[in-house]
């Protein structure tokens, strides 16, 4: 039964897990409903609206010390905002994070920083990379639990020259220095793969085994939310015949966090 | 005599160096008390409930060049994060259908393949990097955003009955209607080697598509 529903884990499903993480960052994104208005004031000088989210665009706009802006929406280190007036522009998370609310404290936002990375929640990326000497793709989510602490699922497709594979693992990684800006890790997971001969070989059928990992590797925090990431892993695949087969894997990839 | 001097002497020092310590530590410990016990309230600073807008979704049709086949249409979906004003992760995913390759135009004779094995799909997870961002001008009082990206990935294909490791590097234009409803024009290239035809061999298949997409 278990098997039987493996067996029919296909191209396309696969191509549906790779969405899933995808949805996976959809939910873990703040939901947050903005009924309430959210107004700051400017205590520095001034602070400069420019006409688009980006650095280049030009600042067609100054709102001056003491003046009160309405904090509209939120696209990437850019906050969309609105005066008394009427005139709407994009300012910076870090000059935002500058202005005060009701209360005259300073706004608890800025851009991304190394000790975001250290207080990361969750972890989305893509690697590529060589598993048992064939061309492999992955995509993960990891959700952080302690600063030390996360669980990951990750999706892996491989192509060798007999056969191609899909894989599904959860692991556990351990990060001994979160506050590192390269901070190394353990793991160790466990999933199911299924290995599908090539089409071009005869009297072969597809198969369906559980698969053990034990790995390594560094996180490199690069810039804002960007991590690079290197790992290494060891499976060991449980298949029905007298061996089991081991196979070794390396793999880099590029995250981003929040 | 001399001892008894020397005693003398000796013993007042040590009460004096004593009590010079005790004062020390008797200050040192004022002090000290009155940094460790500030009181003063910690406040929780609260992050502004501001909505972020850096996920975008879309559907896109086009047209792919299928190597030695016929180009056809192509219907894809695709979910992209923008995670910084320069780069962006996207997942694409489209379905497509070979018809007949060229050589069995030509000599008409039985089909190579069966039609299942015909049905085209890919999926590729991609680092785009909006490497030149613009403005468009409308009218005097209405511009539009725009980005010119580079973007490239790997995924699989899944044609002729296999799945093919597949780079896909491209380019795109990306113009914003409003905040958060884009119109899309892409090219891809989606490189895979296949062994359909008895050896290795790297095709490319280019795809033009146009799309909408919308930032939530």
């Amino acid at each position: 039964m278990y098997s039987s529903v493996l067996n029919s884990f296909s191209h396309f499903q696969y191509a549906i897990c790779t969405v899933v993480f995808v949805m996976m960052a959809l939910i873990a994104t703040p939901a947050y409903t903005q009924d309430v208005p959210v107004y700051s004031t400017v205590v520095e000088p001034y602070i400069e609206l420019h006409t688009q989210p980006g650095r280049s665009y030009p600042v067609f706009y100054i709102a001056e010390r003491g003046e009160s802006v309405e904090l509209l929406k939120q696209r990437t280190d850019w906050i969309k905002v609105r005066n008394l007036r009427g005139i709407e522009g994009w300012v910076h998370i870090d000059e935002i994070g500058r202005t005060v609310n009701e209360a005259g404290e300073a706004l608890a936002i800025h851009s991304p920083n190394l000790d975001s990375f250290a207080n990361r929640k969750w972890e989305f990326g893509v690697m590529l990379g060589d598993f048992d000497s064939s061309d492999a793709v992955t995509g993960y989510g990891g959700w952080q639990f302690t600063r030390n602490l996360s669980v990951e699922v990750a999706a892996t497709e491989n192509f060798g020259s007999f056969s191609d594979g899909s894989m599904i693992t959860g692991s556990i990684v351990h990060q001994m220095f979160p506050q590192w800006r390269y901070s190394p890790f353990v793991t160790i997971g466990g999933g199911v793969r299924e290995t599908r001969p090539r089409s071009t070989l005869v009297g072969t059928e597809d198969r369906t085994d559980n698969v053990a990992s034990v790995g390594g590797g560094v996180r490199i925090y690069l810039t804002r939310k960007l991590i690079l990431r290197l790992q290494y892993k060891h499976y060991v695949v449980m298949t029905d015949r007298d061996d089991d087969e081991e196979v070794d894997e390396w793999k880099i990839g590029i995250s981003a966090f929040y | 005599m001399e001892n008894w001097h020397k005693r003398v002497l000796l013993t007042a020092v040590a009460a004096v160096g004593s009590l010079m310590t005790g004062v020390a530590t008797a200050q040192s410990t004022t002090v000290g008390e009155e940094i460790i016990s500030p009181d003063i309230d910690r406040r929780t600073i609260e992050k502004p409930a501001i909505d972020t807008e850096d996920f975008e979704v879309g559907l896109y049709v086009g047209i792919l060049s299928i190597e030695d086949f016929n180009s056809e249409i192509v219907y894809g979906v695709r979910g992209a994060w923008h995670i910084t004003e320069d780069f962006f992760f996207e997942v694409d995913y489209a379905v497509s259908e070979a018809d007949l390759t060229s050589y069995e135009e030509i000599t008409g004779g039985p089909p190579l393949f069966e039609d299942s094995e015909r049905d085209y799909s890919y999926y590729t997870l991609n680092l785009g990097w909006n490497a030149l961002p613009g403005e468009v001008f409308i009218l005097d009082d209405y511009t539009l955003k725009s980005d010119f990206f580079l973007i490239a990935g790997a995924g699989s294909t899944d044609f002729l009955g296999d799945n093919w490791f597949t780079v896909s590097v491209g380019a795109g234009y990306r113009l914003l209607l409003n905040d958060w409803i884009t119109w899309r024009v892409d090219v891809r290239d989606h490189i895979f080697d296949r062994d359909v035809f008895g050896q290795d061999t790297t095709t490319n298949n280019i795809e033009w598509s146009t799309g909408v997409t919308f930032f939530f």
